[in-house]
C-alpha cells in the first residue's frame, strides 16, 4: 500500500522525542512492504486529512500548545470528518488536550478546543512527573512510559488506559488515562510511547490496515523493542510492589 | 536570639556533618526551622553573584571563584554543589560571625534553577548569571519554559542580569528588566546556517511563536536568531568571544584577550564567557581574567582519563536526561580525528531518583558518531536496548550491544589499542572506573 502519515507541527510540538512515534511507525509499515510518505505540517500550514492514513501530533510546552491550538482548531471540521471516516490518529502528550471542549490555562484563561471529545482540561502550576505502569483493555501487556503533565482532564468516558499501578492519570493518581474512541488514540504519556510499547504500535498498524479494508499481516517487532519493554516493565512493576 | 541560635546550630551542624561525612544541606535546614527569615537578618557581602541555568553552572562558578580569588578577593561559594536554599543557608551561616556578619568580599552561589525563587526570597543577588535554558532532566523539570517560569520570580529589579544573548529563551529574561549585560559568541568558522541536532527549539519565537530565522548557528538553537514577526533577536553582546579556533584551542575575548582552551569544546567557551562577563562586572581587568582562565583545568571530575588494556581512555560525563550535554561530548569525539572506540553506558538514569524514562535518548544526535575514525560503538547497561533502538535510526553502522558493563570493558581490553571514549553519567561512571582493569590517571 501507499500510506501517508501527517505529522502536525513537528518542530513546535517536539518535546520528549515525540517524533520517534512517527519514525517507528514508518519503519514498521515499510518493513511490511508498504510505501510510506511522512508529510510535515508546519504551523499555519494546510493539510488534506481525507487522504491520510495516520495523523500525529506530539507534546509541546504549554505556550506552544496554545499556538498549536490556534492553527489546529481551524482544521477542526476536517479532523472530525477524518475521525468519523476511521483515519487513525494519535495525540501524544499535551496535544491530547486539543481534542477536548476547552483548555483552561494556569491563569484561568479558557481556550476552545476542537470538541472532538467531551473532556475538558484544566492546567495547574504544579506538574505531575512520574513513571507509568498501567493497563489497557486493548491488549494484555502492561503499558510503560512516563507522564509529564500539568493538567487535570475530566469527562473522558473512554480512556486509553483503564487503570494504572503507577503514574498520574486524567483526573489524578493511578486513575484512567488518555482517550480512545474508534480510530482516535490520545495519551498524556510522553515521548516515544510506540517505541516503548510494541503492543501499542501493533494496535496503530492494525487500525491503519482496518481503515484501508486490508487484512493486517504479521507485524514485525525487533528484539530491542521487545527486550526494552520487558526490562522497563520489570523495573516498574518491582517499584509498584514496594 | 533566634538569629544567634540559628547561626550556632548551623555552625555546629556543619562541624559535626563534616566529621561524619554528611552533606551540607541539613544544618541550613535546621537553621531555617529555627529562624525562617535568617537570610534577611544577616549582613551579606557587597557582591552577591548567583549563577543558574540548565548547563554549565558548576564550571562557571568555579571559574569565577578562581579569577576573583586570584585578585585577592575573599570568595565563599557552594563548592559542594548544594544549590538549594538549605545548602545556601548552610554556606552563608557557616561563614558568618555569631552576630550575623558574613566575612567575605563576594558570596558566589550556584543556584538550582527550579528553586532560585526560594533561595532569593530574603535577599537578592547583585549580579545574576543565567547561562542558558535547555532541555534538561525533563522528568524533573517539565520543560525549558516551565524552568523559565520558575526562575522569573527570583529576579529582583535591582539585580543586574548577565545573560547569554545567543540563547533565544534565556534572553527573554531581559524583557522588562533594566539592568542587563549580555555575553555572546560572534560568528565563527564552525558555525552552520541552520539548526544542528535532532530537534529545533529555535524554530519558533519564544515570545510570539512566529517562525525565527538564523544568521548563523553555533550549535543546536544557540546562535544569531531573529523573529520574523516581533523582532526578538540576538542582542549585541557587551562581552563577546570575537574569535574562536577550537582546533587549536584559542579563544579571543573582546578582540584583545587570548585564552588558551584546556578543553576544546564550545560548551567550555560559553562557561568561560559567562565567567568573564561576571568578573568584568566585578571590576576585574580582562587581561587578568584571560590569564587565569588560560589552560584552566576544571576540577569538577567530568573528564577523567584512564587506561584499559592498551587503550587510553577519556570518560566524558554527560548528564543523562540532558541531550545538549551528550551532543557536546559527541561533537568533541567527532572532532578528535583519531581512531577510537566509543562506549555508551545507560544503566541508572539518575543517581538521585528512580526512573526508567529514556525518551531523552531520542533528543540526542548520535549521528555525530557516524564518522570514519569512530571504529566501534558499544552500548551497555540496563537500558542498552533503548539505546540500540535509538541507534537503529542513525547512520552509524558499527555498533553492538554488550549488556554487562564489566563484559563491555573486557571486550575492549582484549582487542586493539585505539583511543577510548566513554560517554555516561555521574550515576554510572564509577561502574566502569571501579573495575579492576581500569587504571585511573590524575
Amino acid at each position: 500500500m501507499e500510506l501517508k502519515i501527517l505529522h502536525f507541527y513537528p518542530d513546535l510540538m517536539s518535546l520528549y522525542g515525540s517524533y520517534a512515534n512517527v519514525s517507528i511507525l514508518k519503519r514498521t509499515l515499510e518493513e511490511m512492504g508498504n510505501t510510506v510518505t511522512v508529510e510535515r505540517v508546519e504551523l499555519g500550514g494546510d493539510a488534506d486529512l481525507t487522504h491520510a492514513d495516520f495523523v500525529y501530533m506530539g507534546a509541546g510546552t504549554e505556550r506552544a500548545q496554545k499556538a498549536a491550538l490556534l492553527y489546529f482548531s481551524k482544521l477542526g471540521d476536517a479532523v472530525k470528518a477524518a475521525a468519523d471516516a476511521g483515519v487513525t490518529m494519535l495525540f501524544a502528550g499535551n496535544s491530547m488536550e486539543l481534542l477536548g471542549k476547552t483548555i483552561t490555562d494556569d491563569a484561568g484563561k479558557v481556550y476552545e478546543g476542537l470538541g472532538l471529545a467531551d473532556f475538558t482540561a484544566v492546567q495547574n502550576k504544579k506538574r505531575f512527573v512520574e513513571d507509568v505502569y498501567g493497563h489497557t483493555d486493548l491488549y494484555e501487556d502492561a503499558v510503560v512510559g512516563f507522564v509529564n503533565r500539568c493538567s487535570v482532564i475530566t469527562g473522558v468516558e473512554t480512556p486509553l488506559l483503564a487503570s494504572m499501578d503507577m503514574g498520574h492519570g486524567n483526573e489524578g493518581p493511578c486513575g484512567p488515562e488518555g482517550y480512545h474512541k474508534g480510530s482516535v488514540f490520545a495519551s498524556q504519556l510522553t515521548g516515544p510511547i510506540l517505541v516503548k510499547n510494541p503492543a501499542l504500535l501493533k494496535v496503530m498498524v492494525q487500525a491503519i490496515y482496518r481503515h484501508r479494508g486490508e487484512t493486517c499481516p504479521e507485524i514485525p517487532v525487533d528484539q530491542y523493542m521487545a527486550e526494552g519493554w520487558a526490562i522497563t516493565a520489570e523495573q516498574l512493576k518491582a517499584r509498584c510492589t514496594k | 536570639m533566634r538569629k544567634f541560635l540559628a547561626i550556632v546550630v548551623c555552625k555546629l551542624g556543619r562541624f559535626v556533618g563534616k566529621l561524619v561525612g554528611k552533606g551540607s544541606s541539613m544544618p541550613g535546614k535546621f537553621a531555617l526551622k529555627i529562624c525562617p527569615d535568617i537570610l534577611r537578618r544577616v549582613q551579606l557581602p557587597p557582591h552577591i553573584i548567583a549563577v543558574t541555568g540548565s548547563n554549565g553552572k558548576t564550571s562557571t562558578v568555579e571559574m569565577i571563584a578562581t579569577v576573583l580569588r586570584g585578585q585577592g578577593k575573599n570568595v565563599i561559594y557552594n563548592a559542594e554543589g548544594s544549590n538549594q536554599v538549605e545548602g545556601v543557608t548552610t554556606l552563608i551561616l557557616t561563614h558568618a560571625t555569631l552576630g550575623g556578619k558574613v566575612n567575605a568580599d563576594v558570596l558566589l552561589l550556584e543556584s538550582d534553577e527550579r528553586y532560585a525563587a526560594h533561595s532569593f526570597k530574603y535577599f537578592h543577588p547583585t549580579e545574576f548569571v543565567i547561562t542558558n535554558l535547555y532541555r534538561d532532566q525533563l522528568t524533573r523539570n517539565g520543560h525549558p519554559e516551565s524552568v523559565f517560569d520558575a526562575i522569573l520570580p527570583a529576579i529582583h529589579p535591582d539585580t543586574e542580569l548577565i545573560l547569554n544573548g545567543d540563547d533565544p529563551l534565556s534572553s527573554c529574561f531581559a524583557i522588562g528588566h533594566e539592568k542587563v549585560k549580555w555575553f555572546g559568541l560572534n560568528h565563527c568558522a564552525t558555525d552552520t546556517e541552520t539548526s544542528t541536532g535532532v530537534y529545533h527549539d529555535g524554530a519558533y519565537c519564544p515570545v510570539c511563536h512566529a517562525p525565527m530565522e538564523y544568521e548563523y548557528v553555533h550549535y543546536n538553537h544557540i546562535g544569531a536568531y531573529r523573529c520574523t514577526s516581533c523582532g526578538h533577536a540576538r542582542p549585541d553582546p557587551d562581552y563577546a568571544a570575537t574569535e574562536l579556533d577550537l582546533q587549536n584551542g584559542k579563544l579571543i575575548l573582546d578582540g584583545q584577550f587570548t585564552v588558551a582552551l584546556a578543553f576544546r569544546s564550545i560548551y567550555n567557551v560559553y562557561n568561560i564567557l559567562a565567567a568573564y562577563a561576571a568578573c568584568r562586572e566585578c571590576g576585574v581587568e580582562g587581561a587578568a581574567i584571560a590569564d587565569t582562565l588560560s589552560s584552566y583545568i576544571l576540577k569538577n571530575g567530568r573528564m577523567q582519563t584512564f587506561t584499559l588494556g592498551q587503550h587510553h581512555g577519556i570518560l566524558l560525563t554527560s548528564k543523562h536526561e540532558n541531550s545538549i550535554a551528550y551532543d557536546t561530548n559527541l561533537r568533541y569525539i567527532a572532532s578528535t580525528n583519531e581512531d577510537c572506540t566509543v562506549l555508551i553506558i545507560v544503566d541508572a538514569v539518575s543517581r538521585k531518583y528512580f526512573t526508567s524514562e529514556t525518551s531523552w535518548l531520542w533528543d540526542i544526535d548520535f549521528d555525530q558518531l557516524n564518522v570514519p575514525h569512530v571504529k566501534r560503538v558499544i552500548l551497555s547497561g540496563m537500558y542498552r536496548n533503548d539505546l540500540a533502538e535509538r541507534f537503529r535510526f542513525t547512520g552509524v553502522q558499527n555498533w553492538e550491544v554488550i549488556p554487562g558493563i564489566p563484559d563491555a570493558a573486557a571486550a575492549i581490553r582484549d582487542s586493539g589499542s585505539e583511543a577510548l571514549y566513554v560517554v555516561t553519567c555521574f550515576s554510572d561512571r564509577d561502574k566502569l572506573l571501579n573495575l579492576p582493569d581500569v587504571k585511573k590517571e590524575g
